[in-house]
């Protein structure tokens, strides 16, 4: 099993979930999530797929009973959109109604909106995650999280930790070469000295 | 007494007028001399090519243990909320949650192993197919098998019309599956019963529900790994997994011999793609706004 200090550093790096681009609170009309776009990253869905990947888990993290489902397809030449939906201002609308579960083989296609609700959606192909994560905040009003001071002091630990991670990587490595260089020249040596042996 | 001896040894190297060794007193060049022509000499072992002593390493009986006293410890609902952010967007029935139980246990020595039904069930792709005569196929068919019956599953079976991946026999059919000849079909892909695999069963109820929910687990390298639920789980459903999962291994562990020992050490939560969470055994999240009902919406 994996020790538990090394356990701790990478759980230290959680403060990544729960801060960074894309920690932000969802007002409460927003009732669910909806992306979808293609497995690859050619022909624009390389924005989509980091978005997915990096704002996604932190909105998740802060919005947890907001259902977020991603549609992936095979289909490159698909759509890559977003779609969000908010509840009418005074309707109640049913939690989880009809959402289908994530794919990847792009059958959980978005849901036509539920009674009461609106769509708004947002085009992601060919767009940068920041841009995308951007237009998301302001169309849907999400107030960003800010790190607690704790928080900032433990991101400093973890920032530090890395940096001492470089120098002690780069030491190792020079190690490790200079150890394999010598290996190199005594099997070239040993070989020599047997190609000559055997020339006798 | 120190003093007169550092005395005799100078006086003793004075004394040494000659050479100790004797040495070739010629003017040809010393690397011409024939090498029978120098005296023996035979080289002290002292330096050069002596082997340095190995290290002993210590040999550890058991396996390491951490202290555990400054380690972060989280919640189920918390661990959950952590790794449902971790799994957003993957298909709830594709992603796993599972629980790695570290012991306190020997290197060598008995080690826990067995079978458990879960309350509820990880493995949802299990379809079986159940040969018995046809008035059992209704009750069979009741315990949830896809394909039931005598004849009219050979045929199917024949016509390469499979849907099951798991296959058993009613002992009463015994001899019927024998005189089908369906050993070259259902061999190659491992679906043919036998008595060895217990999948011929006079009993077709317990075999169909072990089949269905039992899976195994075993301690390997001092640690008992399962997966205990899928990502759609709610925070109730997967606390049932993991307290019968505990239980069942606590269970286990009293059985074994009073010659060993094992303890739990450290029970931690993880899932497919996520991070581990050392678990402390409590239930509700730590966050005031955040519900376990909050932690089960569509993924």
């Amino acid at each position: 099993m994996v020790g538990v200090i090394r356990r701790m550093n990478k759980l230290n790096a959680l403060l990544g979930v729960r801060n960074g681009p894309g920690a932000a609170i969802l007002p409460s009309e927003v009732t669910r999530i909806h992306l979808e776009f293609a497995h690859k990253f050619n022909d624009g869905h390389m924005g989509p797929r980091k978005f997915w990947r990096e704002a996604l888990p932190r909105l998740k993290f802060w919005n947890p009973a907001v259902p977020m489902v991603v549609n992936r397809s095979h289909d490159q030449s698909g759509p890559a959109t977003l779609s969000l939906y908010f509840r009418e201002p005074g309707a109640t609308v049913q939690p989880d109604s009809a959402m289908p579960s994530s794919s990847t083989e792009g059958d959980a296609k978005a849901p036509p909106p539920a009674e009461g609700e609106i769509v708004v959606t947002i085009d992601m192909k060919h767009r940068r995650s920041d841009m995308i994560l951007k237009d998301f905040l302001a169309k849907s009003g999400a107030v960003p999280v800010k790190p607690t001071p704790q928080e900032e002091s433990l991101m400093r630990d973890v920032q530090e930790l890395e940096e001492r991670g470089k120098v002690d990587r780069e030491r190792v490595k020079k190690m490790i070469d200079h150890e394999k260089r010598e290996k190199a020249l005594m099997a070239q040596a040993h070989s020599e000295a047997a190609a000559i042996k055997a020339a006798l | 007494m120190a003093s007169t001896t550092r005395c005799l040894a100078s006086l003793a190297r004075l004394s040494l007028s000659a050479p100790a060794r004797p040495t070739v007193v010629s003017t040809i060049p010393k690397f011409l001399v024939p090498s029978v022509a120098a005296p023996f000499v035979r080289h002290a072992g002292a330096g050069g090519m002596r082997k340095k002593p190995v290290k002993k390493k210590k040999a550890y009986k058991t396996f390491r243990s951490y202290d555990m006293s400054d380690v972060e410890t989280y919640s189920l609902c918390d661990a959950m909320r952590y790794l449902r952010a971790f799994e957003v967007g993957q298909p709830p029935t594709v992603s796993k949650y599972e629980l790695h139980v570290k012991l306190k246990t020997n290197k060598s020595g008995p080690v826990v192993r067995n079978r458990i039904i879960l309350p509820f069930p990880v493995k949802t792709d299990t379809r079986i197919g159940v040969i018995c005569p046809e008035e059992l196929a209704a009750e069979a068919q009741q315990l949830g098998a896809v394909a039931v019956g005598e004849e009219s599953l050979f045929q199917a079976i024949r016509e390469g019309n499979i849907r099951f991946n798991k296959l058993i026999c009613h002992a009463d059919s015994q001899d019927a599956l024998k005189k089908a000849n369906l050993g070259k079909i259902l061999g190659p892909k491992g679906l043919m019963p036998s008595a060895k695999t217990k999948t011929i069963t006079s009993d077709i109820k317990a075999t169909v529900k072990e089949l269905i929910g039992a899976d195994e687990y075993r301690e390997r390298n001092g640690v008992v790994r399962m997966a205990v639920g899928q990502l759609g789980f709610t925070p109730k459903m997967l606390s049932d997994n993991v307290k019968s999962l505990m239980s069942s291994l606590k269970h286990d562990m009293a059985k074994l011999d009073d010659s060993t020992t094992k303890a739990l050490d450290d029970v931690v939560l993880s899932s497919t793609h996520g991070p581990a969470f050392s678990l402390n055994g409590t239930f509700a999240p730590t966050d005031e706004a955040i519900t376990p009902e909050h932690l089960q919406s569509v993924m």
